[in-house]
């Protein structure tokens, strides 16, 4: 069995991320069968239960695996739609061209990352976060609500930037810099927290267009976003090219 | 104390704080405090959260003395024997459960800014010390925030760092 390398400068967490994806893969771990507890886990591999569960998170996070309320976690599928080229323009996947919002910040702020949001920004748990809300309107019916979670030490100057009228996408690169040179994009139809509802003016019993992203400069993750889309008033084009192999 | 010591010769860096919004729940405050001070062993005086509203505007402060009046409503009612030295056992029983019941799962998911200790007072960073050290003293304050024009929060002054310029002034007199 393939053990944690305590040489190893990577993280330890990632290196278990990769064992497991490895057993996931391999079909070591079926598909629809139940992986070993956190405690297992630890066990198995020595390590610590936080290092288990961030490794976890991320194989769920990444559609692996999935976990059953009180039953456990479970093989969900095993392979990712890798070898796939997004080809489409960045700022028409931002939703931040080409059509015309209106915009209303309802938030910028600072705060901690709290629910698995250090995981997902590849951060400590003790960095400060900058946090924006915005609500984009098309002839003020409201259409989409954003949450960009950006770890504070990347932009700390965006807490001073007016984001009503310019693109997140458009600071970075023009001002400050930071190229964004590829995006994960996680599409998925989700039900909604009521308060979610209310904003985008969604009846109470309707599903949403999630789409989770992450920005990336280099290696470097600099923005995650989760974006809330009406189903009712978007079409989405994406065109996808197989790699050469 | 000198004369010329003002508050940004002794002030602290908003960031030595972890920062929340006022909608987070004592319990994400909570485990906040755990990640950033307990967990971390880093044991600043005062232990504090600081809360912010949607513009990055403070709105107050949450000590872990907030965070468990926040939990047990009881700590509020000001007690006839809170000078007593001796302990009553059978209280710190009730207490205990009391603190661990459903109720206090159930306070610890309200938000942060019912709790907390709002910022009604503030001090500019050329402000001299001793004007920092009134406010503080007289309006009982752990944490004094620093506003830059009145308006950007750009520093705290703690009671240690006061503590610290009265004695060294009254030591070497």
């Amino acid at each position: 069995m393939e053990l944690i390398d305590r040489e190893d400068h990577q993280k330890l967490y990632f290196q278990l991320y990769e064992i497991l994806k490895k057993k996931i893969e391999s079909n070591e771990w079926v598909v629809g069968s139940q992986i070993p507890t956190e405690d297992e886990l630890c066990k198995m591999f020595s390590v610590s239960r936080a290092t288990v569960r961030t490794a976890v998170l991320e194989l769920v996070r990444q559609g692996f695996l999935k976990r059953q309320q009180g039953k456990g976690t479970f093989i969900y599928k095993n392979y990712v739609s890798e070898g796939l080229t997004m080809l489409t323009n960045f700022r028409e996947l931002l939703f931040e061209e080409g059509l015309n919002f209106t915009t209303n910040v309802l938030a910028r702020t600072v705060m901690m990352p709290i629910d698995g949001l250090d995981v997902k920004l590849d951060i400590p748990k003790d960095r400060h976060i900058i946090y924006i809300k915005r609500l984009r309107s098309i002839d003020n019916e409201p259409v989409l609500l954003q949450e960009t979670y950006i770890p504070y030490h990347i932009c700390p100057l965006l807490l001073e930037e007016d984001i009503e009228h310019q693109s997140l996408f458009e600071l970075f690169e023009k001002k400050y810099g930071i190229k964004i040179t590829r995006v994960k994009n996680f599409i998925e139809i989700s039900p909604l927290h009521p308060d979610e509802k209310q904003l985008v003016n969604l009846p109470e019993s309707s599903q949403a267009i999630l789409l989770n992203q992450y920005f990336y400069s280099g290696d470097t993750l600099v923005m995650y976003t989760r974006s809330i889309k009406r189903t009712d008033r978007f079409k989405f084009l994406m065109e996808l090219e197989r790699k050469a192999t | 104390m000198s004369d010329s010591k003002v508050v940004k010769d002794v002030m602290t860096g908003i960031f030595e704080y972890p920062h929340v919004p006022y909608w987070f729940s004592i319990s994400q405050a909570i485990r906040i405090v755990k990640v950033s001070f307990l967990s971390t062993k880093k044991y600043p005086d005062p232990m504090a959260v600081l809360v912010f509203d949607e513009k990055y505007n403070l709105m107050g402060t949450l000590t872990l003395k907030d965070i468990l009046r926040g939990l047990e409503p009881q700590f509020l009612k000001p007690s006839a024997k809170a000078q007593v030295a001796e302990e009553d056992e059978s209280s710190l029983s009730l207490l205990w459960d009391t603190l661990f019941s459903k109720g206090s799962r159930d306070l610890a998911e309200k938000p942060v800014s019912e709790i907390m200790s709002p910022a009604k007072y503030f001090v500019e960073p050329g402000d001299p010390l001793t004007k920092a050290a009134y406010l503080m003293l007289h309006h009982d304050l752990v944490l004094l925030p620093v506003l830059e024009n009145k308006k950007k929060f750009i520093g705290l002054v703690r009671m240690i760092e006061v503590f610290d310029e009265i004695s060294n002034a009254l030591l070497k007199e």
